[in-house]
């Protein structure tokens, strides 16, 4: 009964956040694109991780409905981080709060699936991940033409070095997961 | 027992998505997407009446002469004035004898509403009072949707970001024949002034005569 409340007080916070993030702060989170790419995607997809969190029983078991999930988690990132996607995202605030719920879902699934897949996948989805990660902070930082039309090249490059610092943190994050695992085999 | 078809499916869809998002993984950009969307070149150049720096009105396709057009706003902070400069280093290195006898360029401003006739005429003279053959121009009793329309259909994306002034927009520059179509695009934070100085130039002597863009 105390974990019901502990659970239900957690979803009315993640909701309150979210609101919070998709409507009074959007202006301020779409005003550059560090913002934008870097605290709001993020943050909507940890709120998704959150979530779940408060629903432990929502697991995917079935690996075909698993890989099925993560093929659309990583869809989702690959299309928001496209820049028309950004750009769009940024001229119509109801596009980006699409873009919310989207990654919100995607970090609920991606807990959900990861919680109960096998070794192998994990290490591959956080691989491709820190690769995707990796390759779009390296074309950002090198690119010196802009990209979205919204920002400016400064901001592009900063975003770059900032996804190559977090493709790194996640490679390790990854090696990491690896290890553990082998160590536990 | 795994079903193989549903991560299938589900890479199928996703694929799908992705590639009309990006017009089959074509257009990436904002930019570029418009591009694509208003076709494939040689095609027409959209009519509208411009008003150069002297108030005299004209049409593109009256011209009848190759022209090289792009877009511009005057209160842009920076890349309109760097696509400005190296149109002045690509005007000065063609031949006096091609321009303004088979070449013209038109800079067009989309911004009627903060740039007139007599910004327009001291922003030119910035670039030499020997700039014949080089118009600066604007939409000449254009409605604001007809005129965005018109730069939709030659593919230029342009977007007045609220409150702030500035106008997001496309730097492409397009080279429109004397039969009032576009046969090239140049995109100059890809292509050097060399490089579209030759390819307009090969163009004026009747080498090439479709676009490969």
């Amino acid at each position: 009964m105390f974990k019901w409340k502990i659970n239900l007080i957690a979803v009315l916070i993640v909701s309150l956040l979210f609101y919070l993030l998709s409507y009074p702060l959007n202006d301020w989170l779409s005003l550059t694109m560090p913002r934008h790419q870097l605290l709001q995607l993020p943050a909507m997809f940890l709120l998704g991780i959150i979530l779940n969190a408060c629903c432990p029983n929502f697991e995917v078991k079935n690996i075909s409905y698993g890989i099925a999930g993560l093929i659309f988690i990583m869809a989702s990132l690959i299309f928001w981080m496209l820049p028309r996607s950004v750009d769009e995202s940024v001229i119509h605030p109801n596009f980006n709060r699409t873009m919310h719920f989207n990654m919100l879902v995607a970090g609920f699934l991606t807990i959900a699936i990861l919680r109960n897949t096998i070794f192998e996948i994990k290490i591959v989805f956080l691989g491709m991940v820190s690769a995707m990660l990796l390759a779009t902070g390296v074309a950002l930082r090198v690119f010196d033409m802009l990209l979205c039309s919204s920002f400016t090249i400064d901001q592009q490059k900063e975003t770059g070095l900032y996804f190559i610092l977090i493709a790194v943190g996640s490679f390790t994050g990854t090696l990491l997961v690896l290890f553990k695992s082998l160590n536990h085999k | 027992m795994k079903k193989i078809w549903v991560p299938l499916v589900a890479l199928l869809l996703c694929i799908l998505v992705l590639s009309k998002w990006t017009d089959s993984f074509r257009a990436f950009t904002i930019f570029s997407y418009t591009l694509q969307q208003a076709g494939t070149t040689p095609r027409d150049f959209p009519d509208i009446p411009l008003v150069d720096q002297d108030g005299k009105v004209f049409h593109i396709k009256d011209k009848h002469k190759y022209v090289l057009v792009n877009f511009v706003y005057l209160n842009c902070p920076s890349v309109c004035h760097k696509v400005n400069n190296r149109l002045e280093k690509i005007y000065h290195s063609i031949s006096p004898e091609e321009v303004p006898s088979q070449l013209e360029f038109v800079t067009v401003s989309f911004d009627p509403k903060n740039d007139d006739i007599q910004r327009i005429k001291k922003y030119r003279s910035f670039f030499g009072t020997n700039i014949n053959g080089w118009s600066f121009a604007l939409p000449y009793q254009t409605g604001q949707n007809e005129f965005a329309q018109y730069l939709h259909q030659i593919g230029v994306w342009a977007y007045p970001a609220p409150g702030s002034g500035i106008i997001n927009h496309s730097i492409y520059i397009f080279l429109v024949s004397p039969e009032n179509k576009i046969i090239r695009i140049f995109d100059p934070a890809r292509e050097d002034n060399l490089t579209i100085t030759e390819k307009t130039q090969s163009c004026l002597n009747g080498r090439l005569t479709s676009s490969l863009y």
